[in-house]
């Protein structure tokens, strides 16, 4: 199964990001692992140096920006 | 959402610029408290859509070299996009809010709730992949009808 970790540490971008890839994932129909992470060590912890951050299976795909639906969408597919 | 920036993520945001059309109806006005609220998230920063309308020269130049140009307009008449293509921006987005299931008129009222919406589909790149939608009738909608009669 897929995993996404939204990580930011509550801003609005960061809240931005989740609900686009909750509405990138509804309109795939596909069932994934969506996390949330807030923490600042275990945001560090992944690497991400700039928040808001989209992480799927273990890899940063974006950073430091609020990806959209559509780009989201495109990074799930591939 | 209302609440602004409290971190100073988002570095690598893109620079947008935001041109909301401003019109005097309701859906005029929402595009004006979406650009404000946008530009408060830090999504980008809302152009006067005014100014560039006298062709401001620094205005456009500024516009013509954005990453992002995103079009707020009211109704199918498009006025804010008409005055960007006309000095030669091309829209990244262009959100109708007509579109988006407002009605255009005759209320002026909106709610915090439609700016919000507003917000949300320029955050999710709405305008960015949206199809023409069908064609509900013959009129422009500048009667105020928002596109729905004949």
């Amino acid at each position: 199964m897929t995993k996404i970790e939204v990580l930011g540490t509550g801003c609005t971008k960061c809240k931005r990001l989740f609900a686009n890839t909750e509405q990138a994932v509804k309109e795939l129909n596909i069932t994934v692992e969506l996390v949330k992470i807030e923490k600042l060590d275990l945001i560090a912890e992944r690497g991400v140096m700039m928040t808001p951050a989209l992480i799927i299976n273990n890899e940063i795909v974006a950073e430091g920006r609020v990806a959209d639906v559509k780009e989201i969408k495109a990074l799930l597919t591939e | 959402m209302t609440e602004k920036p409290t971190c100073s993520c988002g570095q690598n945001e893109k620079k947008r610029f935001i041109i909301p059309c401003a019109g005097q109806a309701n859906t005029g006005q929402i595009t004006n408290s979406a650009a404000i609220q946008l530009t408060e998230e830090g999504f980008g920063k809302t152009i006067c859509v005014a100014l560039l309308a006298t062709g401001n020269e620094g205005l456009v130049e500024k516009l013509k070299t954005a990453e992002e140009v995103v079009v707020l307009d009211g109704c199918k008449m498009k006025c804010a996009a008409k005055i960007a293509e006309g000095h030669g921006i091309t829209p990244t987005q262009n959100l109708v809010m007509t579109d988006l299931g407002f009605v255009k008129g005759p209320s002026r009222s909106y709610t915090d709730d439609d700016v919000e919406k507003v917000a949300a589909a320029c955050w999710m790149g709405r305008g960015r992949e949206s199809e023409p939608e069908e064609e509900k009738g013959n009129c422009s909608g500048s009667c105020g009808c928002g596109g729905s009669c004949d």
